[in-house]
């Protein structure tokens, strides 16, 4: 099942906070018709409640997304941020995360789309596709990697 | 034979992180001989859920304050593979004591 796609791939975001980073990255789902037009909104009340920043091993990143029900076609959108951003953390309220790298995620039914959320989580506990992750310095190898990683 | 276990994996949606700990814990406790159930919901959802009763623990990836008398497993470590084994063996802890 394709999950990324070239269009969603975006590189050196420069935000100044995380809803600025949901509004930005938000929009490229929203101008390929992936998601509705209250998907970012509800993207960025969710983020706010319950937030979805990650420290991983080499990395700190944040994976925003709201319900299926703003969603038409199921997606993962990447992207990667000028400079770091400030989330909170998905497990901690206390921990910040400086995140880097966005996976922006347009989930329509969990159950059917179970592969490509085991592919996300696999890139997160995988040292090698992180690296590769940010290692890619242009749209089209990053689109190359992601696609490798998650499909 | 497999010990068929239920276990309600919690996060902020209900849906995506859940998801994506919920099919990792099945793998990973069948190797353990546990044959797991797993229900999503969100910490706002989680009360309803729970009252389905059977439950065996609660795997966490979103805060969880309230008490609701099933044991929480703190399971961030499952998504982010930090502390996958220190996950596994929480749940351990709990399920091998039933």
């Amino acid at each position: 099942m394709q999950s990324c796609y070239e269009d969603l791939i975006i590189l050196d975001v420069d935000a100044k906070d995380s809803e600025d980073v949901i509004r930005q990255v938000g929009q490229l789902l929203y101008k390929g018709g992936f998601v509705k037009d209250t998907y970012i909104d509800a993207v960025a009340a969710r983020e706010k409640e319950f937030p979805t920043g990650l420290i991983l091993q080499d990395i700190q990143i944040a994976m925003p997304h709201t319900a299926g029900v703003h969603v038409n076609t199921p997606a993962v959108c990447i992207a990667k941020l000028a400079h770091p951003v400030e989330f909170g953390h998905m497990g901690d309220p206390d921990t910040k995360v400086m995140a880097e790298l966005i996976f922006m995620m347009a989930i329509k039914n969990p159950e059917a789309q179970i592969e490509t959320l085991q592919k996300v989580m696999g890139v997160f506990t995988n040292a090698e596709a992180v690296q590769a992750l940010k290692d890619a310095e242009d749209k089209e190898t990053l689109f190359k990697v992601a696609q490798h990683y998650i499909g | 034979m497999a010990k068929s276990v239920k276990i309600c994996c919690v996060c902020g949606s209900g849906t995506v992180s859940s998801s994506m700990v919920a099919n990792k814990l099945t793998e990973k406790l069948a190797e353990y001989g546990y044959d797991v159930t797993t229900v999503e919901c969100s910490p706002n959802s989680a009360e309803t859920t729970l009252a389905a009763g059977g439950f065996s623990l609660m795997a966490c990836v979103s805060p969880v304050y309230d008490d609701f008398g099933v044991p929480k497993v703190n399971a961030v470590g499952m998504l982010t593979g930090l502390s996958e084994d220190q996950v596994i063996a929480d749940c351990l802890a709990i399920l091998d004591k039933e």
